[in-house]
C-alpha cells in the first residue's frame, strides 16, 4: 500500500475531495480484487492442469499461461499506476474472464464445470471491487463473466440447455458485492466527514492560539524596541543623542527579523535616498539615478538598503574614490539595485572568510531576504555590486515559507488526537463490515440456499433437521442484527451461543446429508455458514475466523468419511475446489476486514492528522501573514522610515517636528498596546493609553465622556483614536479628549487649544496610519487660530434601544 | 430684573478654596454681583441674609453624604434660582437637576468661563447651558426627554466637544447668535418637560417673552 502511494489508483477515477478513509478504503479493496482474482486463477488453473488428460494439456497450457499472465501485468500495475491506461485494463480483466470461460469446452467433464463456475464467479465478485469506483466497467466484466460461462457450457455440452441457476446466482454475488461495498464506504464517508468536523474545530483553536502567541510576541518586540526608542525621541532634547543611531538600527533588525514582515511593503527609493554618504574624509558621493517609488517587502528592502550603506562605507575605506554610482531600477516583478565605483577595484576571491562585510552584510542579508546579490570586480577596474530580488522568484520563496513556518507555533497535541481518529475510522469500518457480511448472509440464505432447501426436500435425512438448521441461521442472523442496527456491539454470551448455533447447524446440514451429496446442489448450509460467523466475528482477529472455517470444514469432511462411501480423486478435487470456492472466498474476505481494521484504519488516520497537520499550518502561516500584513502596513508606512531615518542621521532629534514625529508615532503604539487589553471599554481604554503619553509629554489633558458605552469593533476604534493620537502628538500644552455615545453614533474628538504644525493637515482625515479601512468612520477637522479640533464619528449598527431609567 | 441691576448671591459649598476663587471671579464681573453669605451648610441660604439672595450657588456634594437633591428640591419649591456647581462630571446627575427644577448645572472644572455667566442668566430668568450640560442632554436616552432637532443634537455635543461656540458655528456653517439660539431652544424645551417647578415656568415665560422660542415650538 505504501508503495503505491495514496494517490496512486489506476483503475479508479481520480478521487479528489475524498477523505482519507474513503480513499484508503477502495485502494485497499482495489488491491485485494486483484490479489484474490489472481490467486484463485492461479490456483484453479493448475488443478486444472493437473487434473487435465495428456492430450488436453496443451491447449489448457495456452489458456492458462495467457490468464496469469494478465493477471501478472496487473498485479504489477497495482504498483505503478500511472503506467497503464485505464482501457488496457479493462481489457486485460476481459481477457481473463474469457481464458478462463474457455478452460470448460477444453477440459470438459463435473470438475471442470465447477471449477471454472468457481473462478468465474470469483472474478465477477473481485471486480466489484478491482473497479469500485467504475460500477460501469464492474457491471460489464460480470456480464462478460456470465456470457462466457453460458458459452462455456453450450460448447462443451451442445444440445444441453444452459443452466440459468449459476447465472442467477453470479448476478446475486456481484450484486451483493456492490452493495456490501456501497454500505462500507458510506461508512468510511461518515469517519471522514466526522473527523473533518472534528478536525475544523481543531484547527480553529489552534489557529486562534498561535494568532494570539505571535500577536502578543510582535507587541513586545514593539514595545522593547521601536516604542521605547521614539518615546524617549518625544519626550527629550538637549541631551546627549550619540546612543540613537545605533540604537534605532537595531530596533529596525528587531522589526525585520520578526517572521512575517516581508509582507509589509517599503518604497526602495525612498530608503536609499536614506544611504548615509559618511562624514569628512570619509565621505562617499553618491550619484543616484533611481526613479521612485519602487515598491517591495519591507524585508528585502531593508536588507538592500543595509547592504548598500555597507557597501558605501567599502568604497570610502578600500576605492580609493570619493565617488560612486548608485541606481536601481523594477525589473520583471521585482528590483535591482547596482552600487557602482572606478576605483581600484579588487580580486573577490583574495578576501579572507572572516572578514563579514561583503559576505554577511551584503550577499548573505540579501540571502536571508529570498533575494541575490553579487559583488564583481578586478583589480584595476573598479567594483560592482548589484542585488536583485524577484517577487516571483517561487525557489526563495518557498524557502523562506519554510523559513516562516519554522517559527511559528506547532498545531499543539497532533499525536493525542491521532488515536481518537484511528477508533473513530475502525468503528465505521468495522460497523460497516458488519452490516454488508448481515446483508450477504441473509440474502444468500433466502435466496440460493432456501431455493437449494426447497428444491432438494427429498434427499435429506431427515428432512425437518435441515428445516430446523435453517431456521436456526435465520434466527442467529436476526438476533445479531437487531444488536447491530440499534448501533450496538453484540454482547459476549450472545455471540458464544450464536456462534454454537451456526456450528450446531453446519454439523446437523453435514450429518443428514446423503453421501455424495456434499458441496454439492443440495449442500445449501456449507456455503452460507461461513458468512454467519464472519458476521460475527468481524471485529476479532481473522485467526479466529480462520479457526471456525477450520472446525467447519472438519465436521464437514468427518461426515464424508463416516458416511461409509470415500470419495473418488475426481469428487475429492470437485469437493476441493468447491471448498475454495466457498471457505476460501470467506477467509479472504474475512482477513480483509482485518486489514481494514489494522491496516487501513490507522493508516487512514495517520493520512487524515497529516492532511489535518498541514492544513492547519497552512491556516496558520496564512491567518499571520495577513495579520502582519495588516500590522506592518501601518509600520512600514510610519514608524521604519523614522527609524531608518534616525538610524542614519538624516533625522535628527534636536529637529522639533522629528520629536513630534517620534511623539505621535509612541503613542499610536500606545494604542497599539492598549487593544488587547481586557477591560469594559477598551476605546476609554485606548484613548487613556494616549492621553497617559501625552501628559508624560507635559500637556494638560481633559477627557470627558457622554452617553452610555457601546461595543466598537477593533479595526474602528483604530480609525477613531488615531486622529486624536495625531492631535496629542502635536499639542503643545493643553488638549480636550471627549468621546460621545448616543444610540445612533459614537463620536471622539480631540482639540488642542495650541497645535503645532497646523497649517500641515495635521488629524486631517488622511490614512496617514496606512491601514486599509472599511470602517466607515468619517473625520472632520476644524482650525481656527491656533486651535486644531478633530471629530471622529461612527454610525452603530443598530439603535441600542432607549434607556428606561 | 433689568439687565444691569446688581445680583445678590448666596454661595453653599463647603471648600473654601472654591469659595474665594468664586469671589475673585464674581469681583471681575461687569455687573456687580454681591456673595451675600457664603458657607458649607444649605442654611445659609434659608437665613438671613442668604434667605434673600437672588441666586442660590449649590454644590451637591455636601459633606460625607451623597447628592444633595432634597435641598436643591426644597429651595426650587421655594422658588429659588439655584445653580449647581459640581465636582460631578455625570450627566444623569446633570438631568436630575435640571429635571428638579436648577437654573443651571455647572461642573468646577467650567467654573472660570461659565459661573458669572450662569449666575447671571439664573438671576435673569434666562436659559443657560454650558458644555458638560449639553453633553448630558445630547446623550440623553431617557424616555421623558424632549425632542430634539438632529441639528439641535449636533450642536450639543459639538459645543461639548469643542467648549468653543465659534468652532462649533465654524464648522456648521451658522453664525455664534444662531448657536446659541439653538442652546436656548434646548434649554427652554427641557424647561417644558418633567416635574413641574415655578422656575421652569419662568425661564419659559421670559423665552417667549424674550421671542427665544414660539409657543408653537413646544
Amino acid at each position: 500500500m505504501q508503495h503505491g502511494g495514496y494517490g496512486g489508483n489506476g483503475a479508479a477515477e481520480p478521487m479528489h475531495g475524498a477523505g482519507s478513509s474513503e480513499r484508503l478504503l477502495i485502494l485497499t479493496l482495489q488491491r485485494y480484487g486483484v490479489w484474490l482474482r489472481s490467486g484463485v486463477v492461479c490456483l484453479c488453473g493448475a488443478l486444472g492442469v493437473v487434473l487435465a488428460d495428456v492430450a488436453e494439456i496443451p491447449p489448457a497450457m495456452s489458456l492458462l499461461v495467457p490468464a496469469v499472465l494478465a493477471c501478472g501485468v496487473r498485479l504489477y500495475a497495482l504498483r505503478h499506476p500511472r503506467m497503464f491506461p485505464v482501457a488496457l485494463l479493462w481489457t486485460l480483466d476481459a481477457a481473463v474472464v474469457v481464458l478462463t470461460g474457455l478452460f470448460q469446452p477444453v477440459l470438459g467433464g463435473e470438475g471442470a464445470d465447477v471449477m471454472v463456475e468457481a473462478m468465474v464467479g470469483i472474478c465477477v465478485v473481485a471486480f466489484q471491487y478491482e473497479w469500485a469506483t467504475r460500477p460501469v466497467a464492474a457491471f460489464g466484466l460480470a456480464a462478460l463473466g456470465t456470457v462466457v460461462c453460458v458459452l462455456g457450457d453450450v460448447l462443451s455440452s451442445p444440445g444441453h440447455s444452459a443452466d440459468v441457476v449459476p447465472l442467477v446466482r453470479m448476478f446475486v454475488q456481484a450484486g451483493l458485492s456492490r452493495a456490501a461495498f456501497l454500505m462500507v464506504r458510506a461508512r468510511a464517508r461518515a469517519a471522514d466527514r466526522s473527523a473533518a468536523a472534528r478536525a475544523a474545530s481543531r484547527r480553529e483553536a489552534a489557529v486562534a492560539a498561535a494568532r494570539r502567541a505571535t500577536e502578543r510576541e510582535y507587541l513586545a518586540t514593539l514595545h522593547d524596541t521601536a516604542s521605547a526608542t521614539l518615546l524617549m525621541v518625544s519626550q527629550g532634547d538637549g541631551r546627549d543623542w550619540s546612543w540613537l543611531p545605533p540604537r534605532a538600527r537595531q530596533d529596525l533588525e528587531a522589526l525585520s527579523a520578526m517572521p512575517g514582515f516581508e509582507t509589509g511593503s517599503v518604497d526602495l527609493a525612498a530608503l536609499l535616498s536614506c544611504v548615509p554618504e559618511g562624514e569628512g574624509p570619509a565621505r562617499v558621493q553618491l550619484k543616484t539615478h533611481i526613479e521612485g517609488p519602487i515598491m517591495t517587502p519591507s524585508g528585502p528592502g531593508l536588507a538592500i538598503f543595509n547592504g548598500v550603506r555597507e557597501a558605501v562605507t567599502n568604497v570610502a575605506r578600500h576605492a580609493g574614490v570619493r565617488e560612486a554610482e548608485l541606481r536601481a531600477w523594477p525589473e520583471e516583478g521585482g528590483v535591482v539595485v547596482e552600487l557602482s565605483d572606478a576605483g581600484r577595484g579588487f580580486d573577490p576571491q583574495s578576501v579572507p572568510a572572516r572578514r563579514r562585510g561583503i559576505s554577511g552584510s551584503i550577499i548573505g542579508r540579501m540571502h536571508t531576504a529570498g533575494g541575490s546579490a553579487f559583488v564583481t570586480s578586478h583589480p584595476g577596474t573598479g567594483t560592482r555590486v548589484q542585488w536583485r530580488w524577484h517577487g516571483r522568484d517561487r525557489e526563495p520563496q518557498a524557502q523562506d515559507g519554510a523559513q516562516v513556518t519554522g517559527d511559528i507555533p506547532r498545531p499543539p497535541r497532533v499525536q493525542a488526537h491521532h488515536s481518537a481518529a484511528v477508533r473513530l475510522i475502525r468503528g465505521q469500518l468495522l460497523y460497516g463490515a458488519q452490516l454488508a457480511v448481515l446483508l450477504i448472509s441473509l440474502v444468500w440464505q433466502f435466496t440460493i440456499s432456501l431455493r437449494r432447501l426447497m428444491v432438494h426436500q427429498d434427499v435429506y435425512r431427515p428432512a425437518w433437521a435441515q428445516t430446523a438448521a435453517f431456521v436456526c441461521l435465520a434466527a442467529v442472523a436476526v438476533t445479531g442484527g437487531a444488536y447491530l442496527l440499534r448501533g450496538r456491539q453484540i454482547p459476549p454470551r450472545v455471540r458464544g451461543w450464536s456462534l454454537g448455533s451456526v456450528l450446531a447447524a453446519s454439523a446437523v446440514c453435514a450429518f443428514t446429508l446423503p453421501p455424495g451429496q456434499s458441496t454439492g446442489p443440495a449442500d445449501w448450509a456449507f456455503g452460507v455458514v461461513g458468512w454467519h460467523a464472519l458476521f460475527l466475528l468481524a471485529d476479532l482477529r481473522v485467526g479466529v475466523y480462520a479457526a471456525f472455517l477450520g472446525a467447519h470444514m472438519g465436521l464437514n469432511a468427518t461426515a464424508v468419511f463416516l458416511s461409509g462411501a470415500p470419495p473418488t480423486a475426481a469428487e475429492s478435487a470437485v469437493m476441493g475446489i468447491s471448498t475454495i470456492s466457498a471457505c476460501g472466498f470467506q477467509f479472504s474476505v474475512g482477513a480483509l476486514v482485518t486489514r481494514l481494521l489494522h491496516g487501513t484504519a490507522p493508516a487512514a488516520g495517520t493520512a487524515a492528522a497529516q492532511e489535518e497537520e498541514l492544513r492547519t499550518r497552512e491556516r496558520i502561516h496564512e491567518d499571520m501573514q495577513r495579520d502582519h500584513k495588516e500590522r506592518y502596513r501601518a509600520l512600514t508606512a510610519t514608524t521604519v522610515p523614522l527609524l531608518v531615518g534616525l538610524g542614519h542621521g538624516v533625522l535628527s532629534p534636536h529637529d522639533e517636528e522629528v520629536r513630534r514625529r517620534c511623539g505621535v508615532e509612541a503613542t499610536r503604539m500606545r494604542r497599539l498596546f492598549a487593544e488587547g487589553d481586557a477591560v469594559a471599554d477598551p476605546l476609554l481604554n485606548e484613548l487613556r493609553a494616549c492621553v497617559e503619553v501625552a501628559e508624560h509629554q507635559g500637556v494638560t489633558v481633559s477627557l470627558a465622556v457622554r452617553g452610555r458605552p457601546g461595543e466598537v469593533p477593533v479595526e474602528v476604534r483604530r480609525e477613531l483614536v488615531d486622529p486624536v493620537a495625531v492631535i496629542l502628538g502635536h499639542t503643545r500644552s493643553t488638549a480636550r479628549v471627549t468621546v460621545v455615545w448616543t444610540p445612533r453614533a459614537v463620536r471622539v474628538s480631540a482639540i488642542s487649544e495650541d497645535c503645532a504644525d497646523v497649517h500641515h493637515g495635521v488629524g486631517a482625515a488622511s490614512p496617514t496610519h496606512g491601514r486599509a479601512t472599511d470602517a466607515n468612520v468619517t473625520v472632520v477637522r476644524t482650525t481656527r487660530g491656533g486651535s486644531v479640533w478633530v471629530d471622529a464619528g461612527w454610525r452603530r449598527p443598530s439603535a441600542s434601544g432607549v434607556d428606561l431609567a | 430684573m433689568s439687565d444691569n441691576a446688581p445680583v445678590s448671591v448666596v454661595v453653599v459649598d463647603d471648600h473654601p478654596a472654591i469659595l474665594a476663587g468664586i469671589e475673585a471671579w464674581y469681583a471681575a464681573s461687569q455687573r456687580p454681583i454681591t456673595v451675600v453669605a457664603a458657607g458649607g451648610a444649605v442654611q445659609e441660604a434659608w437665613t438671613p441674609p442668604g434667605s434673600t439672595a437672588d441666586v442660590v450657588i449649590l454644590d451637591l456634594q455636601l459633606g460625607e453624604g451623597g447628592p444633595a437633591f432634597g435641598s436643591l428640591r426644597r429651595l426650587v419649591d421655594a422658588e429659588r434660582q439655584v445653580v449647581v456647581y459640581s465636582m460631578r462630571d455625570d450627566e444623569q446627575t446633570a438631568l436630575n437637576c435640571l429635571d428638579l427644577g436648577a437654573a443651571t448645572f455647572l461642573t468646577k472644572s467650567e467654573g472660570r468661563e461659565h459661573l458669572v455667566e450662569a449666575t447671571l442668566a439664573a438671576a435673569d430668568d434666562r436659559p443657560y447651558m454650558p458644555p458638560a450640560l449639553a453633553g448630558a442632554l445630547g446623550t440623553n436616552t431617557r424616555a421623558d426627554r424632549p425632542q430634539l432637532s438632529a441639528r439641535e443634537e449636533d450642536v450639543l455635543i459639538e459645543w461639548f466637544q469643542s467648549e468653543s461656540k465659534e468652532l462649533v458655528a465654524q464648522r456648521l456653517g451658522i453664525s455664534v447668535r444662531t448657536v446659541n439660539s439653538y442652546l436656548d431652544r434646548v434649554r427652554i424645551k427641557y424647561a417644558n418637560v418633567g416635574r413641574d417647578a415655578r422656575t421652569k415656568a419662568s425661564l419659559v415665560a421670559r423665552a417667549i417673552q424674550d421671542g427665544l422660542v414660539d409657543v408653537a415650538d413646544l
